[in-house]
């Protein structure tokens, strides 16, 4: 590679100049190879979850008095429980319903707007992959604060 | 006609001695033969650029082992640096070793005693070198579960009340991010 510059008044001399590019090049392959060791791939990131089951945790208010919004996972499909009010949510086929979940969270949401904590009370079968899709759920209704507990424990 | 031996034509109307060497190479040729890099550097520059916009400062936190899928959320953080356990169907691990097999879990279950007791006495260890080491700080109680997406709640209940006996009460479930977002609601 070479820059050409004009020489004025029609000098003979040519006036090409070769750049160094070894240093650069040098450079760049450093950097590809320091980049491509310490590259991470895959992006993984966490959902945080609270062991928190009937009256602990320091709950000032006794729980009587306190509206609490559980969403139990089980075979069937969900059961919205807010206060006293009880909302199944069957599945649709063979999926479970979290367009209709994620509705009734919202409708729950906007009726306490104070609250913030959600539990998620799970049957023994229910695979992993569908509580975090439920906590996603409850998440994007923002329940921001989330227990994850058995259905023994959470007293329905 | 008159006949005339063959020769070469080409270039016979330029006269000139010096122009005419140059455009049949008749002059002497450079061995030299100058490579053209820029194509190359692009390509490099280009390199560069994408990788360092997916360089993460904070490393690589969590190794995802062969056989964990893990699931997917929207609504995510950052993770942070805690004592890993893995769930499979097969065996649970803490940091890689092993602490429990999924045999020994499945057994339990039926006598009522969810503790699994080397991952209760591996946590409670790593609790107090945690707070051997770190004198002046509180103990954030925070773990992270690696769970295959198969894996029962069965399984993980038992995994998290180990963990909840032994003083992390914070848990916080592995997943692969969704969104390029982290936060959410859960950030507001």
């Amino acid at each position: 590679m070479s820059v050409s510059v004009q020489a004025g008044k029609g000098g003979k001399k040519s006036l090409n100049v070769d750049l160094n590019l070894v240093p650069y090049i040098d450079l760049l392959t450093c950097m590809v190879a320091f980049l491509l060791i310490t590259a991470v791939w895959t992006q993984l990131s966490r959902l945080q979850a609270q062991q928190r089951g009937q009256g602990q945790a320091g709950e000032e208010t006794p729980p009587e008095l306190q509206t609490k919004i559980v969403v139990v996972v089980g075979q069937e499909g969900f059961s919205l429980v807010v206060g006293q009010d009880q909302t199944p949510i069957p599945k649709k086929g063979s999926d479970y319903d979290f367009e209709k979940l994620a509705a009734e969270l919202k409708k729950a949401k906007d009726t306490h707007p104070d609250k913030n904590d959600v539990q998620v009370a799970s049957e023994d079968q229910i695979v992993f992959d569908t509580l975090i899709r439920t906590m996603d759920t409850a998440l994007s209704a923002r329940f921001p604060d989330i227990s994850l507990i058995d259905t023994g424990a959470a007293g329905i | 006609m008159p006949i005339h031996a063959p020769r070469a034509h080409l270039f016979d109307t330029v006269t000139l001695e010096a122009p005419k060497a140059r455009l049949t190479h008749a002059g002497r040729k450079s061995v030299y033969e100058a490579l053209n890099l820029v194509a190359y550097i692009d390509m490099m520059t280009m390199l560069v650029i994408f990788l360092l916009m997916s360089f993460s400062a904070t490393g690589e936190i969590l190794f995802v082992q062969k056989n964990i899928v893990l699931p997917e959320a929207q609504n995510w953080t950052e993770l942070e640096r805690a004592p890993v356990i893995s769930v499979t169907k097969d065996v649970v691990t803490l940091d890689g070793a092993q602490v429990a097999t999924g045999d020994e879990l499945a057994k339990d279950s039926a006598t009522g005693d969810a503790n699994i007791t080397e991952l209760h006495d591996k946590l409670v260890t790593l609790k107090n070198n945690y707070k051997l080491l770190h004198p002046n700080q509180d103990f954030n109680g925070v773990a992270i579960i690696q769970s295959d997406k198969g894996v029962e709640f069965k399984i993980l209940k038992k995994v998290m009340y180990s963990a909840a006996t032994a003083g992390y009460n914070n848990v916080n479930f592995a997943v692969k991010s969704k969104s390029a977002k982290p936060g959410g609601p859960a950030t507001e």
